[in-house]
Parts: structure tokens; C-alpha cells; sequence
């Protein structure tokens, strides 16, 4: 298997994440053994963000890492463990609600691919860009 | 001759104002052009005093024209002419009906100017009747929502005073012997035994605690003081109602004087009983007007207090009082419709924040606290100067009734700084705060008022200067404390 | 790139969702449509675009001020010319206006804007030495500024991490460097500072606040700015447009980094350094609205804080002196914060916003109290955009089909709506013109 972000790097759809990831200069940390949970936003979550976020985000790398950091949980957690607790804490502190029934949700965002197994950890495919708060 | 033309003055202009085809901005102009030309006419006989005038009128029942101003007469005749120009300017521009509400103003005016110029206690009478129909027409015609049952109640009891003033004259004239002598210079010689002066002084006192009113005899007052239009009220309490006082000095105090020794002290104790009565219910009301009305009343009882004690100083605290109280009373209600007029209402529970700089009333408020503070007594204003006089020439008679007035005066403290606090501090309601702001042609009655209040108060000799020397040899008892300084008088007391 | 708070027409389709049953409702229902809580009038439009440009005339002086204070000023004993600000920070430029921005929000330059600098020069008297400028008082409010800051500093509970972090052991060994650094050579401030560190770590803290509400206000200057010169080319259609480019405006922005860096002899000390990552949304946008909008604190001297007393609430989060509760009237006399801000929109109206006022009421001499109800206005608009944004960035689309979904927003729409239930909330005013 591949690492999360070789794997985010093969599916073609998450160009802005792992741009964002490199800015934030989290690359090192999210290839290390973690495991890691990582709900990976699609392109197209980031391009429906108003115009501006994105880039202001990636000119300052240390409040990009707390945002991205927001996606990350510790552990690896499939979707059945997961919809086991109403919130996780993710790595930047805040926690990360989870819809414990039908459909399969992260705070405000669908998951459309779950389970996703890498070397060191799982992928979950969101559909948003979730924000602490 | 001059002194007729104080008469014809009001006289001329409340005829042809009315009857000659004129606007009725011009009606309203001339009015104050009368009133305004009597009070320079009295101005200038204060520094020319003219003789006395001597007509033979109806001679057959002893009506004489005799006319003459002394230091009694002629600060009241002065205090009459301001307060109608005043009352006029204070009427509303669109006045409703304007020739016949100045005709009837300028005929109340000579009614009461010439009660005042008087020295036939029958012409006395004639004038002093005259007055009662204008102004219960004024308050029947143009006044508040109970206006109807307020001119029925203030005419039936002015009826009343009038009647028993007619039969304590003619009373007078008839138990003299020598004739139907009614003028002043002969009631004053009169030499009538004390048991028949007891009986007209009864009279006298029941027709002129009519007029001031005093406790009990005030059932018309309250009513008819809210009913009445501004202009009207302005002039009923701040000259109509001192006419009572005048009419107590002169025939009370100057003509039964052995009558009123004997019953001063029954009268000291009405004048103390109706101040605490008026006092106490101005605390009690919730209507701006009725509380100004309740405060006239127990100031009237002070001027009762010192026409009673009857010491000099009291009685130049008397002139005083019923110069300072008029110019004070006839503020407040200016006042009080001015608000009435800009905010819709005249009840204390829909009134706050009327001092707001941006949307309020800020200037008439600030004239309202002077003239709160002028008729709590505070130094610096006339209501403190008349009230010194009135409660230190009283002090040493009556000192029971002195306190209880002293009570009522600090009483008024009471309801004017309530009033103040509820309609002025506060919060202004935004969403009833649409009126426009008052301008300088409204603003300029209450104006030229306060300034003659500030100035009573900052300059006495204002309110006494006029009368010191006539009112000490009226004086039915000493009081040790005070010397009296008589100061340039107009004319000697015609004795 | 979809523009998150406008939704398409729904009237055709029956609802998704049953309609609420709030008291606001109808307010409610217009925030699902993508609206604001304003009503969507011209005249609204004018107002609040017109109060916004007067808004940000003094806003660019306050923010240029605060940081001034923070960076320079900086724990001054005797900081009698604090707003003697220099000419280095007028010139200071804004990142968000001017050429050299990154993110231009602004077309117009980065430096003090001329009209404030035509202010600061004439006053209302006239020119004469900035001296005698302060000392009558003819000047920019600048205690209404710190009056908003010092109500960011006082109320807890707002939510973000800069309030914990200036009670952290990293923060005060950072403030610790800066004082030493700023007191070298001064033995009576540094033997003070051995005797009460807690009182200079206050102080400290209270500027990093300083320099909170300054980078805050940076941002909206130009955005407010930028708002009138769309307005007066006909670029807004009706409120929910301003308050749409509010709205994108706020996202924009949001990760602008928050610190606070003092210059001390050339040198500069990160008291608070951008590594730390906060953000401009979360630490200062949010607790300012919440503090400066919803909460405050009442009139000097109008009410007790005697807990016996029971005038003030004793939660800080029932606190409801905000512009959002505000009445209009001063209270009492000059020192009043909003009255000062009055006082300074008062000089900078766009001459359509003084034909209104013209008009109505008492016309000019009643000014003062038609633009701060303008004002008040003005600012539910940017609360609305402020909800909007929350919603767009934790719950769901306007129009999504999941009626789930729409009901999460419904939920949150009703809670926010919630906080104007008590009677000193001017909601139900403002959706009546007749409120001047």
C-alpha cells in the first residue's frame, strides 16, 4: 500500500490539498508512521471556498497547518469505529463531529469515499472543507 | 387724564380689533401692540405720577370715575399689562376665532386694570364684575375637553364673589351716614362700629377668597385653571386671581381694620391650611396643569398668611408675593402648554426625556427649571425673595401658621423636583419624539417672563421698590425687627 | 465559484422544510433566502453604504492608532501623546489596499486616507497645532477604540485561543523579554517590574489586545471602503449584495495571521509570533462582534455593578449593551463610547446620506441620532454577514436538498435569532423605515 499522501497523489482529484499540505510544510509529519485518520477534501471543496481563502491560507503556512491540522485525527479509525463516538478530537485540539447514522458525515461534510487503507493510516473523502468552530 | 387713557388703551382696541376687516395676523399684532403700549403707559406713569382723576359718572347712586395709581395699584396695573402681552403672545398663531378670543383678552384686561386704578370702591366693584363673563367665555369657548362644566363651575362662583363683594359695598355706603359715598378716601374715614365692620368684612372676605381662591372656597379652581386655554389660564392665575389679594388689602385690611385685628388669626389659619392643602395635592397629581393649579393655590394661602399678620414687612411681602407669584404662575403655564402643545400630552406618565439635546424640549426644559425652582422658593429667583418677605413678616405674629407655610414651601420642593425628574431626566421614547423644536417666537413669552423672575429675584427692589412706602402705613401691627425705608414712591397714599 | 449566501428562487417548488414558528420568523425565512436581517430596501442600501464609508474614515485612523500603541507605545508610563500618531504609521500600509497589496481588497492607496488627513488637520475649528487640536477635543475619538478594546480584553468566554494563550508560559516569557528589552537602563521600571510582574504582564496583555483590534480593523477599512465605491458605480443590487461581499470579503480574510510585535531600539520583539496561528476569523473577527456587537457595557454611571444591586447581569455572556441592543440617545454627557464614534461618522457623511437626514426628523440638528440608528442598521447587516459566513463554513449550503440539512441551518438561524428576543434588542425596529 501506499502512504496517505502518495495515495491522495494517485487519485488526481486532491491537487489543492497536497499543495496545501506543502505549504504548510506538514508533508514530513503525514509521511512519518503516524497512524493518521485524514478526511481529504476534493478539489472541488476547495475551489467553492469564496475567492481569496485558499490563497490567503497558503501565504500563511502556520494558520493553513492549524486548518489542515483540523482534518487530522490521530489513529487510524475505519467509518464503523468511527460513527462509534459523537466527536473526535482532531490534531489541532477542537473536535470533529461525526454523524453517528445514515449518510456517513463529518461535521458539515458527506463522506463519498470512506475507508480508504494506506500504510500509515486511513483516508476519508469529504465532499466540504471543514473548519473548527 | 393719562390714567384713563390705561383704560381706553384696552378699551379702543377691543372694540375696533375685533369689528374692523383685518387679518388675523393684525388682530393678534394689535393685541400685543395694546397690551404692550399700557405697560410702556404704565412704565412711564411710574416716572411721571399723575394726579388722580375725579369724573362724576352716575351721581345719583355714588359712581364716580376715580381713578389713581399708588404703590399698591400700580405694580399689579404693570404686572397685568406684561401678563397680557404675554398671554397674547403665548396664543397660538392660527388662533381659532382670533377677533373674538382678543376682544374678549383685551376686555378682561380692562376689567382687571380697572379694578386696579379704582379709587371708587362702586367703580371697584363695576370693573371687578366685569371681568367675569370675558373670562368665562374664554375658557367656554376655547378651552379643554371639560371646558363646559369648568365655565358653569368658575361662573357660578364668580357670580357668587361678586354678589357678596356688591352687597359688602353697598352695605358699606349704606351704613355710613353722609351720603352714597363710596369713594376710597371715604370708606377709609369711615367710622362704623366694629359689630357691622364684622358683618362686611364676612362679605369681603368670602367674595375675595373666592377670587384668590382660598380653602374651602376653591372648588372652581383646579377645573377651571386646566381647562382653560394657556393665554387664559396665564392671565385668570397669574392677575385675575391677585385681584382677590388687592381686594383683601384694600377693604380688609385698609377699610375694617378694627374687623380684621379681631379675625386674623382665624384668617392666618385658613391661609396655612389651604397652603398645605394645595401643596399636597400638587404631589398628588398626575396632569401638568392640575399640579401647576394646586401649587397657585398654596401660594395663595402664603399671600393669606402675611395679609393677615399684616406687619410691614409682611405686607411688602404681599406686593412681593403677588409679583413674584404672578410672574411665576403665569410661566409655568406658558410652559406647561408649550409641552402640551409640542408633545400631544400634558400627563406626567407619558412624559420622560424631555431634556434630550437632539429630540427633546432641552430649552424650554432648562426655562421650565428656573421657573420649578422660582416657585420652590429658591434663592436667586422672585419666589424667594417674596417668600423671605412674606414668612419673616408673618414670623413674628402668627408663628404657627408661619411654620406650616414654611412646611408647604418646602413641599413645593417636593412636587417641582418630581415633576422635573419624571418628564425631564429619562429616557426619551424615539418612537413618540416627532415634534419639532420650539422656535424663538414661541420660545420669547416664557422667555421675557424668566428674565423678570431671575431678575425679582437677583434685584428685590423690583418686586418692593414700587410699594414700601405704602404698605407700612397700612400696617395694623409693628413688627420690632424692621425699619422700613421708604424709597422713591409715586404718589402719597391719598388718605 | 459559487457565492455561498445566495440561494435560487424556491418559490415555485413546494418547501422542503415546514415554515418556523420563531418570532422572528419572517426574518428567518429571509436568511434562508440568502438575505440579511435588514430589509432589502433602496433606502436601507443607501443608508448603510453611506455609514459604512463614514464608518471607515475614522476606522483607518483607529487601526493605524491602535498598532501605533502596540508596537511603539508599547508600555509608555506616561503615554500622554498616544494618539499623536506618527507619520510612519499613516504611512504604514494597508495590506489589503494600494499596488503592493497581495490581496487587494481596496482599488483605492494604502496609506491614511486624504479625508482623514484633511480631519486631522482642520478639525471642526479650524487649523491650528495639533496640540491644541487635543487638548479641545477636536480630533478622531480614538477612546472609543479603546473603549472596544477594552471590551474585547474583559469579556471571557468568546471562543478562539488568544485569550488562553496571554496566560501562557510561552507569552509570558516572551512579554518578559520585550519589558526588559524596553525598560534597559531604567532601574526604578525594572525594580517596579521585580515587585509587580503581574501588573506589567497585564499591561502587556492589554496591548496585545490593542494590536488584536487593529489588525482587525485593518481588514474591514478597506472592505468598507471598497463597498462605496461599488455603491457609487451601481454595483449592489439591493442589501443581500453588500452583505453577500461582506460575506466573501470575512472568507477571504480569514486566515490573516494575528500577533503582536513590538519595536523596541530598532529591534523586534514577537510577542505574540505568527507561528503561534491564530487566525483573523477566529481570534479576532468573532470575539469582536461578540463583545463589541452583542455584549459591552453599559453607560458609565447608568448602571450599578453592585452584585446586590442586580442591574448587570452576573453571566458576562447575558451582557446586552452592544449597537446590536443600543439606544440611540446619549445617556448623560460626552465620554459615552458610541456617542464618540457618532461623533466622528458625523464628519465624514457622503453628501446623499446628510439629503436623508435633511429630510427628516428635525433635519440637520438631529444628525447625530438619525446616523447612529443608520449606524445601528449598518450593523445588523454585518451580524447577518457574520451568521452567514458561520453558516457557510460549519453547516450547510442554502440550497441543498437534504432537508436534514436545512433544518441544521434552521436550527442555527433560530438560536442566533434567540440572543434578539429580549426587549433591548432593536431587531423589530429595524425592519420598519420609520425608525430614524
Amino acid at each position: 500500500m501506499a502512504t496517505i499522501l502518495e495515495t491522495a497523489a494517485s487519485a488526481g482529484c486532491f491537487n489543492t490539498l497536497l499543495a496545501a499540505v506543502d505549504a504548510a510544510g506538514l508533508r514530513g509529519a503525514l509521511e512519518s508512521a503516524g497512524p493518521f485518520t485524514v478526511f481529504a477534501p476534493v478539489d472541488d471543496a476547495f475551489a467553492a471556498l469564496p475567492p481569496g481563502t485558499v490563497q490567503t491560507l497558503v501565504d500563511n503556512p502556520p494558520q493553513l497547518a492549524r486548518i489542515l491540522k483540523f482534518h487530522v485525527l490521530a489513529g487510524a479509525h475505519q467509518r464503523a469505529e468511527l460513527v462509534g463516538q459523537n466527536a473526535w478530537a482532531s490534531l489541532e485540539g477542537a473536535p470533529v463531529a461525526i454523524r453517528r447514522s445514515e449518510p456517513f458525515e463529518v461535521k458539515n461534510a458527506t463522506v463519498v469515499n470512506a475507508d480508504i487503507a494506506c500504510d500509515n493510516g486511513v483516508v476519508h473523502v469529504i465532499d466540504r472543507v471543514i473548519l473548527p468552530g | 387724564m393719562t390714567l384713563l387713557l390705561l383704560l381706553l388703551i384696552p378699551l379702543a382696541a377691543g372694540v375696533l380689533l375685533p369689528l374692523l376687516p383685518l387679518p388675523a395676523a393684525t388682530v393678534r399684532s394689535g393685541a400685543l401692540v395694546a397690551a404692550l403700549a399700557q405697560l410702556g403707559l404704565g412704565l412711564w406713569l411710574w416716572r411721571h405720577p399723575s394726579d388722580d382723576l375725579s369724573l362724576n359718572w352716575l351721581p345719583q347712586i355714588g359712581l364716580r370715575l376715580d381713578l389713581g395709581l399708588d404703590g399698591l395699584s400700580l405694580p399689579l396695573v404693570l404686572l397685568a399689562a406684561l401678563l397680557t402681552a404675554m398671554a397674547i403672545l403665548t396664543s397660538p398663531q392660527d388662533q381659532n376665532r382670533p377677533r373674538l378670543f382678543y376682544g374678549l383678552m383685551l376686555a378682561t384686561n380692562l376689567g382687571l386694570v380697572g379694578s386696579f386704578l379704582a379709587r371708587n370702591a362702586l367703580l371697584f366693584v363695576l370693573a371687578y364684575e366685569l371681568i367675569l363673563i370675558p373670562t368665562t367665555l374664554l375658557v367656554a369657548i376655547w378651552g379643554g375637553p371639560r371646558r363646559a362644566g369648568a365655565a358653569v363651575r368658575f361662573l357660578l362662583y364668580g357670580a357668587i364673589s361678586g354678589i357678596a363683594l356688591l352687597t359688602a359695598v353697598l352695605a358699606f355706603g349704606w351704613l355710613q351716614n353722609g351720603g352714597l359715598d363710596f369713594s376710597f378716601r371715604a370708606l377709609a374715614e369711615h367710622t362704623l362700629p366694629s359689630g357691622q365692620q364684622r358683618w362686611i368684612l364676612a362679605l369681603v372676605l368670602l367674595a375675595f377668597g373666592l377670587k384668590l381662591p382660598v380653602v374651602p372656597l376653591h372648588g372652581w379652581q383646579p377645573l377651571t385653571y386646566s381647562e382653560a386655554p394657556t393665554p387664559v389660564a396665564m392671565v385668570l392665575a397669574g392677575a385675575v386671581s391677585k385681584l382677590g389679594a388687592y381686594g383683601l388689602l384694600r377693604f380688609g385690611i385698609e377699610f375694617l381694620p378694627d374687623a380684621w385685628t379681631a379675625w386674623a388669626s382665624w384668617i392666618a389659619a385658613v391661609g396655612a391650611i389651604s397652603a398645605i392643602y394645595g401643596a399636597l395635592n400638587a404631589i398628588a397629581q398626575l396632569d401638568m396643569r392640575k399640579l401647576v393649579a394646586y401649587s397657585s393655590l398654596g401660594h395663595m394661602g402664603f399671600l393669606l398668611l402675611a395679609l393677615a399678620a399684616a406687619t410691614p414687612l409682611s405686607l411688602q411681602g404681599v406686593i412681593a408675593q403677588m409679583l413674584a407669584h404672578g410672574l411665576i404662575i403665569a410661566l409655568l403655564f406658558c410652559l406647561v402648554g408649550l409641552i402640551e402643545t409640542k408633545t400631544g400630552t400634558r400627563a406626567i406618565p407619558e412624559l420622560s426625556g424631555l431634556l434630550n439635546a437632539q429630540r427633546g424640549l432641552p430649552f424650554t426644559m432648562g426655562l421650565m427649571l428656573l421657573a420649578l425652582m422660582a416657585a420652590a422658593g429658591v434663592p436667586g429667583q422672585a419666589g424667594f425673595v417674596a417668600e423671605l418677605l412674606v414668612f419673616e413678616g408673618s414670623w413674628v405674629a402668627y408663628p404657627w401658621p408661619t411654620l406650616v407655610c414654611l412646611l408647604s414651601s418646602g413641599f413645593t420642593a417636593v412636587y417641582a423636583v418630581r415633576l422635573f425628574n419624571r418628564v425631564g431626566f429619562g429616557r426619551l421614547d424615539n418612537a413618540k419624539a416627532d415634534w419639532a423644536s420650539t422656535s424663538w417666537s414661541e420660545r420669547a413669552p416664557a422667555l421675557v417672563l424668566t428674565a423678570f423672575v431671575v431678575l425679582g429675584g437677583i434685584w428685590p427692589t423690583l418686586l418692593t421698590g414700587l410699594s414700601e412706602g405704602d404698605t407700612a402705613p397700612l400696617a395694623l401691627r409693628s413688627s420690632e425687627a424692621v425699619t422700613v425705608i421708604a424709597t422713591s414712591t409715586p404718589q402719597e397714599l391719598n388718605a | 465559484m459559487t457565492l455561498p449566501a445566495t440561494a435560487p428562487a424556491a418559490a415555485t417548488t413546494t418547501p422542503l422544510i415546514p415554515p418556523s414558528t420563531h418570532r422572528y420568523a419572517e426574518v428567518i425565512h429571509r436568511l434562508e433566502a440568502g438575505g440579511s436581517m435588514l430589509p432589502d430596501t433602496p433606502e436601507n442600501l443607501k443608508q448603510i453604504i453611506g455609514i459604512y464609508k463614514a464608518y471607515a474614515v475614522p476606522m483607518d485612523f483607529y487601526w493605524r492608532d491602535l498598532l501605533y500603541i502596540a508596537e511603539k507605545v508599547f508600555l509608555n508610563p506616561l503615554p500622554a501623546f498616544k494618539y499623536f500618531i506618527s507619520q510612519e504609521y499613516l504611512d504604514r500600509p494597508n495590506s489589503y489596499a494600494g499596488d503592493q497589496s497581495k490581496l487587494r481588497i481596496w482599488r483605492g492607496g494604502e496609506k491614511a486616507h486624504p479625508e482623514l488627513l484633511e480631519f486631522m488637520a482642520r478639525g471642526e475649528t479650524g487649523k491650528m497645532p495639533k496640540l491644541l487640536h487635543h487638548l479641545w477635543h477636536d480630533r478622531v475619538n480614538m477612546e472609543f477604540a479603546e473603549a472596544c478594546m477594552q471590551a474585547m480584553l474583559w469579556h471571557q468566554g468568546m471562543g478562539g485561543r488568544f485569550n488562553d494563550y496571554l496566560d501562557s508560559d510561552a507569552y509570558k516569557a516572551n512579554a518578559d523579554r520585550a519589558i526588559r528589552a524596553y525598560f534597559r537602563g531604567n532601574p526604578l521600571m525594572l525594580g517596579l517590574y521585580k515587585l509587580f510582574p503581574e501588573m506589567f504582564l497585564e499591561q502587556v496583555r492589554q496591548l496585545s489586545y490593542y494590536a488584536n483590534l487593529g489588525l482587525f480593523w485593518e481588514v474591514m477599512a478597506p472592505v468598507f471602503f471598497e463597498m462605496s465605491d461599488i455603491y457609487d458605480e451601481g454595483g449592489f443590487n439591493g442589501v443581500p449584495d453588500a452583505m453577500d461581499f461582506l460575506v466573501n470579503g470575512i472568507f477571504a480574510v480569514a486566515g490573516r495571521p494575528i500577533y503582536h510585535h513590538v519595536f523596541i531600539g530598532g529591534e523586534c520583539y514577537e510577542i505574540i509570533p505568527k507561528s503561534e496561528g491564530f487566525t483573523w476569523l477566529y481570534e479576532a473577527a468573532l470575539p469582536y462582534v461578540e463583545a463589541v456587537f452583542y455584549r459591552t457595557s453599559p453607560f458609565r454611571g447608568t448602571k450599578s455593578y453592585n452584585a446586590q444591586a442586580g442591574q448587570v447581569p452576573s453571566d458576562q455572556a447575558d451582557f446586552h449593551y452592544g449597537i446590536l441592543y443600543a439606544d440611540v440617545y446619549p445617556v448623560g454627557s460626552a465620554g459615552i463610547p458610541p456617542t464618540l464614534l457618532m461623533q466622528d461618522m458625523l464628519h465624514f457623511l457622503p453628501p446623499y446620506l446628510k439629503e436623508i437626514y435633511k429630510q427628516h426628523k428635525r433635519g440637520e440638528e438631529d444628525e447625530l441620532i438619525q446616523l447612529g440608528i443608520t449606524f445601528q442598521r449598518s450593523m445588523y447587516n454585518v451580524t447577518s454577514a457574520v451568521i452567514q459566513a458561520l453558516r457557510c463554513a460549519l453547516l450547510y449550503p442554502l440550497d441543498d436538498t437534504d432537508p436534514e440539512h436545512l433544518m441544521a441551518n434552521r436550527r442555527f438561524f433560530e438560536a442566533q435569532m434567540d440572543r434578539f428576543l429580549r426587549p433591548e434588542a432593536r431587531l423589530s425596529d429595524i425592519q420598519s423605515q420609520d425608525y430614524r
